[in-house]
């Protein structure tokens, strides 16, 4: 029986996954989102003899719209800045390095456009112009392809492929609640709070019949996100997990992370004109601190989670959804068969 | 209705997975234009090249980028960034450098060491498996009225065997056509070639030298689309009958969901509310039913083929073995015998010269008892 390989219609090549994502391991690393930095990782590491030594023109076209499908998958949510600005960067290397002819073009679906207005809105906040420049010129150049959907769909299962421990690293993670903890918020809370309890305490028509609020409220809240916080570092391994051999103290992982988070927003502070030297005018200016990306993780775990069960079959779904009861047991693809004999 | 969720994006026309990298949800064609024209400048989706100096004197504008920041930005981001070797170095792009150090290099080498041991023969589908697409390719866009619009939808459908021929039923599609938005079901149902239209009815034993002159495809002209529970039937001749209405009246008779019918010459691909790498089905002659699917719906892009005469164009067509004579393995098999007392096997394929030395005698009298029909071979297409 002659089944259609999976490597025509595979999205992703799993060599070559590992190759971009040691590429992107390395300019996570520089800790800047500056061209240069990338484009010299990428000729100190040879990728673009990535494309050598395929004979055949459509398997050409076929790697070429693997490499660009992989670059786009690290353009978009639920990594961080830093690697979605690796991603693009590699867009536009592996689309001006091919050697398909004529070209293929990157495809970008309608439901990921605004997770890339939003990542220019970002990069022209913080003044990265060579982002912003990169993108640009890849649509002045006709390199998109505006699609429905990011992948060509044929009904076909695509097979696993494993999210690396080095792909974690790259995933943006949730600091709201970093944030919150290091604000005042819940001093004032907890301030706000034994005031209310005095004052209920003064009218003595009031205290002991009721009350609006737990008494511990401020303390739970502590708890919760120092739980959370502690799950965070459990779950998804960080550098400093890494490197402590001792257990790490709650207050300890909870300045690590958040040492985490403020060490990424500097990384998008540090704009292209602070590099390039600019005017005293610009060295003083206020640069905005661009908001991390909210996090994507939970979509991700979703995502995963969804992945891992079976999709049910497409027999099963059209049973459930015409609501075949047991009775009849109507059996859809028996409607062109001829009838079975009475007698047997 | 089977999918109508109602959930914002089925009416909003952005297409969602319902199965992750398996089929979207469905949504409306038009729709789907529309947004993305909408959030597009003109200049994206042209297919005019923009000038690389103007776009290079507007983004410095709109950035507030002196000239000197301009220039330095444009060299850090030129293709000689991105090379790996100095430019005199000659190297041939066809083998794989020695000592590779990325994964996908060594994987590769390591593939081509095996293939040169192994000896393994060219495989004829890949060999032809671009040629349609080159022929199309490089094709300079036509000015005028045969010119593709821009901003126009492109959509691109795989077309299966039908599920009697069991070897071809994982996967192979047996054609793929691109059409555009504004193509009519009826275009794309005249563009399917199905090898069950060309057969000619009846047996042909007495009468080997009446050349029938009719095939099914002018005789039995009704066929319908199935997307998303409207069946679209062709009406476009008097001797169309709506061969869909038995399905509709037995659903409703036996409690299934309302399906509705339309026409398939008044739909065009736009008005179509679609899942995107779902099957549907496309039956004719009464019994040839085909799976469907839309793989991939984008706009047109400046590379694509802008001559709208060509369309619906074919891109992929999959060549069958044809079916030889079974005695000269030469000619390719023109008559289809049963209870054939001097076929080899029944049911025995012949062609015509060997059919007529075998089972005529030279005045054209029928020589014993036999069966003959007819028979159209399925790579008659290749």
């Amino acid at each position: 029986m002659p089944r259609v390989p999976s490597i025509y219609t595979d999205f992703f090549y799993e060599p070559l996954t590992e190759d971009v994502e040691e590429l992107l391991a390395h300019f996570q690393h520089t800790d800047s989102v500056r061209y240069e930095d990338f484009s010299a990782i990428w000729r100190d590491l040879g990728f673009s003899d990535i494309f050598m030594g395929i004979n055949n023109s459509s398997e050409m076209k076929r790697f070429s719209r693997i490499t660009l499908a992989t670059a786009m998958k690290f353009f978009l949510p639920p990594y961080s800045y830093q690697i979605r600005v690796g991603g693009l960067y590699l867009l536009y290397a592996f689309y001006q390095t091919q050697l398909a002819s004529p070209t293929v073009k990157i495809r970008l679906a309608l439901k990921d456009w605004t997770h890339v207005q939003a990542f220019l809105r970002d990069s022209l906040k913080g003044g990265h112009h060579d982002v912003v420049y990169i993108y640009q010129k890849l649509v002045v150049t006709k390199a998109f392809h505006y699609t429905a959907m990011p992948h060509v769909l044929a009904f076909m299962k695509q097979q696993k492929h494993k999210t690396s421990d080095r792909c974690q690293e790259f995933l943006s993670r949730s600091t709201v609640v970093h944030e919150l903890m290091s604000s005042d918020i819940l001093d004032e809370m907890a301030s706000i709070q034994s005031h209310y309890e005095k004052l209920k305490g003064a009218t003595k028509e009031v205290s002991g019949t009721f009350t609006m609020i737990h008494q511990d409220f401020t303390s739970r809240l502590t708890e919760c996100m120092s739980e959370f916080i502690t799950w965070q570092q459990k779950t998804l391994p960080s550098e400093a997990n890494k490197d402590s051999k001792t257990g790490s103290d709650i207050e300890e992982a909870a300045e690590e992370s958040s040492s985490r988070a403020k060490r990424l927003s500097s990384i998008k502070q540090r704009s292209y004109s602070n590099l390039m030297g600019g005017s005293k005018s610009r060295r003083h200016r206020n640069i905005q601190m661009v908001d991390e990306l909210p996090s994507r993780l939970e979509q991700v775990q979703r995502a995963e989670a969804s992945q891992k069960k079976r999709p049910v079959s497409l027999r099963a779904r059209t049973r459930k959804s015409l609501g075949v009861t047991e009775k009849r047991s109507i059996q859809g693809w028996h409607l062109s068969a001829p009838e079975e004999p009475a007698l047997k | 209705m089977a999918e109508s969720k109602q959930t914002p994006d089925a009416n909003t026309g952005i297409p969602e997975y319902e199965y992750i990298d398996v089929n979207t949800k469905p949504f409306h064609v038009g729709s789907f234009r529309d947004e993305w024209l909408a959030r597009l400048r003109p200049e994206d989706f042209s297919f005019q090249q923009e000038d690389e100096e103007t776009f290079e004197a507007n983004f410095a504008a709109e950035m507030g980028l002196g000239a000197d920041t301009m220039a330095e930005l444009k060299s850090a981001c030129s293709i000689d960034s991105l090379r790996c070797h100095p430019e005199d170095e000659q190297l041939s792009m066809d083998d794989v450098p020695s000592n590779p150090r990325l994964k996908t290099l060594i994987q590769r080498k390591r593939k081509q060491e095996r293939a040169s041991s192994h000896n393994i023969h060219k495989n004829r589908h890949d060999f032809y498996a671009d040629e349609l697409e080159r022929l199309t390719i490089g094709r300079p866009p036509e000015m005028g009225a045969d010119r593709i619009p821009k901003g126009e939808v492109l959509l691109t459908i795989n077309i299966y065997h039908p599920a009697v021929y069991e070897k071809f039923n994982f996967t192979r599609p047996c054609m793929t056509l691109l059409m555009t938005g504004s193509h009519t079901l009826t275009e794309l149902r005249d563009a399917i070639c199905c090898i069950s239209d060309l057969q000619v009815c009846g047996e042909f034993s007495k009468t080997p030298d009446v050349a029938p002159d009719f095939i099914s495809k002018d005789h039995f002209k009704s066929a319908f689309f199935f997307f998303e529970g409207v069946f679209y039937n062709d009406m476009r001749f008097p001797e169309c009958q709506d061969i869909s209405i038995t399905t509709v009246e037995w659903a409703k008779a036996h409690n299934f969901p309302q399906y509705s019918q339309a026409k398939m010459e008044d739909t065009r691909f736009v008005d179509l509310k679609v899942k995107v790498g779902f099957p549907y089905l496309y039956c004719h002659q009464g019994e040839c039913e085909h799976i469907i699917i839309i793989t991939d719906v984008r706009l047109f892009h400046k590379t694509d083929c802008l001559d709208k005469n060509l369309y619906p164009l074919l891109t992929h067509k999959h060549r069958s073995l044809t079916q030889k004579c079974a005695v000269c393995h030469v000619f390719i098999a023109r008559w289809y015998t049963t209870n054939d007392q001097f076929a080899p096997s029944d049911p025995c394929l012949f062609c015509d010269q060997c059919f007529r030395i075998l089972h005529y005698d030279t005045e054209g009298n029928k020589l014993g008892q036999f069966f003959a029909f007819p028979y159209t071979d399925r790579g008659a297409f290749n």
